[in-house]
């Protein structure tokens, strides 16, 4: 009994503002509810719209709204095509295996961009320029992370046959068919991860977007991937975005300002600063 | 007696708590889901910025000692998109703050719930992943 007193007497006086709560949590929940900063969650939303989508007078889909979703999160692998699998060539998965030991190092927890096709959970949207004849620019704008926009170029140039590397890389984009807003990017560097799992990509990368409204609400990309230098063969996922609510618009998110990742943890900052 | 024979068992809860936590990405290496905390004080800060509001709050122990704890919440945004803006906690408000500790540094928090001395809890979310305008796909 002495003893269990000097252990009960020990951890009272090790954590003295640490009222521990004991008690196991719901399924797979930790005892006070689901993990994450509070306030991240939503609280329940009206369902999206699932009217027509809409059209511009000439017929072109409009994409005008704001967006949540459609792209990775966890794994770029849940947009693929029920039991299909990545096609990672062993450097790939080399790298994969070393990013696992080492999961602080995804650039944008330290306020780096997330690149391609990778934006999710941060709204976006699309802002169109154009002359009197024609659309010359698209822009993707996103809240993050991080605060950015990707410039796709409207006006039927081609790729510069070379480039120097970029998050975003270099785009070109057209509407197929009026349906679809596609964008064809190349240029990019390899520092972004695909996911939270690492997945990889190297300058050899290649996406093709495809963005259709299937719905008022609801905004399906389809992303081709080719990438030789990490994938043994071109692979595309898909994901769905969904309209925000009535009201809601893009807002400021500059993730530098006061970025303590790392911290709570004990985490160095790859990029050194 | 039996007060500390129950922070005792508490003490054992917790040590089983953990195990098979599907935590939050960027939570799981800076925060301990077992590891949870509960005090009350007064909001000596409150930082409106990104990517985390915080607040900080100055918690006196029984001899009069003043420890002041960092307490990470969602973005501005997110909040914002939650009904909260920047004037939802002042400093000076006594608020009993529940949530889960740090890792590594000490006196610091992820919160998961925040009552003012006035009776207001201040969160009510649902359970999805860190969306702020909802769940990702």
């Amino acid at each position: 009994m002495r003893k269990l007193l000097i252990v009960a007497a020990l951890v009272a006086v090790t954590a003295p503002l640490v009222a521990q709560q004991g008690g196991r949590g719901r399924g797979n929940q930790p005892p006070l509810g689901p993990v994450g900063a509070l306030g991240q969650e939503v609280a329940s939303r009206v369902p999206p719209p699932t009217g027509p989508a809409p059209r511009l007078p000439d017929g072109t889909i409009d994409l005008n709204g704001v967006w949540n979703g459609g792209g990775p999160v966890n794994s770029i692998a849940q947009g693929l095509p029920k039991g299909e699998t990545l096609p990672l060539l062993p450097k790939s998965k080399e790298i994969m295996a070393d990013r696992a030991t080492r999961e602080t190092d995804d650039p944008h927890l330290w306020c780096m961009p997330m690149g391609v096709p990778r934006s999710t959970p941060y709204p976006f949207r699309f802002v169109q320029n154009y002359t009197h004849k024609a659309p010359t620019h698209m822009f993707i704008v996103h809240e993050g992370n991080i605060h950015s926009f990707r410039q796709i170029f409207m006006d039927g140039r081609k790729h510069p046959a070379e480039l120097d590397p970029t998050w975003f890389g270099h785009s070109i984009g057209w509407f197929d068919n009026k349906d679809t807003l596609v964008i064809d990017t190349v240029g990019f560097n390899d520092k972004f991860w695909f996911d939270r799992q690492g997945t990889p990509h190297t300058e050899q990368l290649h996406t093709i977007e495809r963005w259709t409204r299937v719905n008022e609400g609801t905004l399906r990309n389809e992303v081709t991937i080719d990438d030789p230098g990490a994938f043994s063969r071109p692979f595309t996922v898909t994901f769905n975005a969904r309209l925000a609510a009535p009201g809601d618009e893009i807002m400021e998110y500059i993730c530098q300002e006061n970025n303590q990742y790392g911290i709570a943890g004990g985490h160095k900052n790859p990029f050194g600063n | 007696m039996k007060g500390k024979l129950g922070v005792l068992v508490a003490c054992f809860g917790l040590l089983g708590s953990g195990a098979g936590l599907v935590a939050h990405h960027s939570f799981s290496t800076e925060y301990d889901g077992a590891k949870t905390f509960k005090l009350k004080g007064a909001v000596s800060k409150v930082e409106w910025t990104n990517p985390h509001v915080r607040f900080y709050v100055d918690v006196v122990d029984q001899g009069g000692k003043v420890t002041t704890w960092n307490m990470e919440i969602a973005s501005p945004s997110a909040l914002a998109r939650n009904g909260w803006t920047s004037r939802t906690l002042k400093v000076g408000d006594q608020v009993s703050v529940e949530g889960y500790a740090a890792k590594v540094a000490p006196n610091r928090g992820n919160v998961r719930s925040v009552i003012t001395a006035d009776g207001r809890s201040l969160f009510a979310g649902a359970a999805d992943d860190n969306a702020p305008g909802g769940a990702p796909q």
